[in-house]
């Protein structure tokens, strides 16, 4: 399922402010979490339940010896062929007509294989206690503001960016946009790349990276895992199948082990009496 | 049969009846608590066990209890369960040649199966497939368990197995239930794992070659007396 609009993140054009992480943390209605300090400017280490996008701050020596960072505004790349969601059980994950990737908290149970699933590492699971004060828990993640998109709204993130760093647009737009923007900075940035895996079909936001996808901790070539295959398309059918079969043979075994039983007194049931 | 009270010989020991049960009960409660994330019709089920997080909880708990009956029966009657594997290891022409009657039987028409062993060719298939199930079911378990200490790759497989091991084990288990209690044919093998003796007629019919040892020791045993 390919998405009519995109989310672009030109990371060339991001200053380092993280007005995204605040419009996210507001709209969302997220609680701030706070971290001890890392040795570096990056203020949150990695994505959480309650932290759905944040600024990476990749420090790095330039080819004359200086220094300089390589900003990443991260968050869910809303793939098209999103491992959490083939991860789900309970088939609580799924997309949206906009392409994002959205989790029904209702159906969710909290089992935490999406967690493993996401090769991003994305998704992860928020703790809540209920009026009794039990602790359940839910997974977590960005939505791509699906609720604004509904209203026509752009996400949270793109609206509070100043540089156009963050655009949401129109798909053709965006990605010969993103082919503009590699051909100006391929000077400056020679490792530069568009990244929108192939592997896994897509995503709904699309990078153009300064440096290689290793280099801000991103898989280089993302695929759909063959263990979900194994299991979304063949363990999960094959195995309700199998339970049926099984319980239809001892159906069938009932009845025509009474049918013959009927036909021939109580003789015959059993060769050995 | 013979009319009134016909003569026993003993199947089971009192340990290898204690771990068999201990293991179904334990089956049964990692099914039940693990039934609605396998299959949406279920998911009532959450509810019996307090939500998704105590089935979670039972579900632990039963896996200690699963893997327990292996430990329990290595001490407690070590003999009767290596007696199990190498029997279930062992497959000769008669095991084989059962497979091309059992169907008939099954379906409860008249059958010539060949003398059987103590354990019969389909208690092998039975005992191979709930051990390798078991064993599916037991690692793939530890790793979702403790998904922490092993890497992504490996958890993420973890699923699939447990998935699988999870179907077919509950058919296996659909089909030991209903040859042990529900078939006609081979109700009489339940006391054996009840009260740990079957009729000896029963196993002259079921498990020929079984009883012939059993009548072989009874001679020499009579002529020891003697």
């Amino acid at each position: 399922m390919a998405a009519e609009y995109l989310k672009f993140v030109d990371v060339t054009k991001c200053d380092g402010c993280r007005a995204c992480m605040v419009a996210c943390k507001n709209w969302n209605d997220l609680p701030p979490e706070y971290e001890e300090f890392q040795g570096s400017v990056q203020s949150h280490e990695k994505l959480t339940a309650h932290t759905w996008n944040i600024l990476t701050f990749n420090e790095q020596e330039t080819a004359n010896g200086g220094f300089e960072w390589l900003f990443r505004h991260q968050s869910c790349l809303h793939c098209n062929q999103a491992g959490c969601e083939k991860a789900c059980p309970e088939d609580a994950i799924s997309h949206t007509k906009f392409g994002s990737v959205v989790i029904d908290s209702d159906k969710c149970v909290g089992c935490g294989y999406c967690v493993q699933g996401c090769q991003f590492d994305v998704i992860s699971l928020a703790t809540y206690k209920d009026k009794q004060g039990k602790e359940y828990r839910k997974a977590q993640k960005c939505t791509l503001c699906t609720d604004r998109l509904e209203e026509g709204l752009q996400p949270a993130c793109v609206t509070a960016c100043h540089t156009d760093c963050l655009i949401y647009d129109e798909r053709e737009a965006v990605l010969s946009e993103a082919n503009n923007r590699l051909a100006k900075i391929k000077d400056r940035f020679p490792n530069a790349n568009i990244y929108n895996p192939e592997g896994i079909n897509g995503t709904t936001t699309v990078y153009l990276l300064a440096d290689k996808p290793s280099v801000y901790g991103l898989p280089e070539n993302p695929k759909v895992a063959l263990s979900q295959v194994v299991w979304k398309d063949y363990a999960q059918p094959l195995g309700k199948a199998m339970l049926g079969a099984t319980t239809m043979a001892v159906i069938g075994a009932v009845i025509s082990n009474s049918i013959v039983k009927a036909k021939n007194g109580d003789k015959g049931v059993d060769h050995h009496e | 049969m013979s009319k009134g009270s016909p003569k026993m010989v003993k199947r089971f020991s009192k340990p290898i009846i204690f771990v068999h049960w201990l293991n179904a009960a334990a089956f049964f409660v990692l099914y039940l608590s693990a039934l609605p994330m396998y299959t949406e019709y279920f998911d009532w089920l959450y509810a019996v066990f307090g939500g998704p997080a105590g089935a979670r909880l039972v579900h632990r708990i039963a896996a200690v209890f699963f893997v327990l009956p292996v430990v329990i029966i290595l001490f407690a009657d070590p003999k009767s369960f290596f007696h199990w594997i190498k029997q279930t290891v062992t497959w000769r022409k008669h095991d084989f040649e059962f497979f091309k009657e059992f169907p008939k039987e099954f379906f409860g028409f008249h059958a010539k199966v060949p003398k059987q062993d103590f354990y019969n060719a389909g208690e092998k298939v039975n005992s191979i497939l709930t051990i390798l199930t078991a064993a599916m079911l037991i690692i793939s378990g530890f790793v979702m368990w403790f998904p922490q200490y092993f890497p992504r790759g490996v958890v993420m497989w973890a699923y699939p197995i447990h998935n699988i091991g999870l179907g077919l084990s509950a058919a296996v288990v659909i089909g030991h239930v209903y040859l042990s209690i529900g078939h006609p044919a081979s109700k009489a093998s339940f006391r054996g794992i009840t009260k740990g003796d079957v009729p000896e007629e029963y196993a002259k019919a079921h498990h020929g070659r079984w009883y012939d040892e059993l009548k072989e020791a009874e001679k020499k045993n009579n002529k020891r007396i003697g």
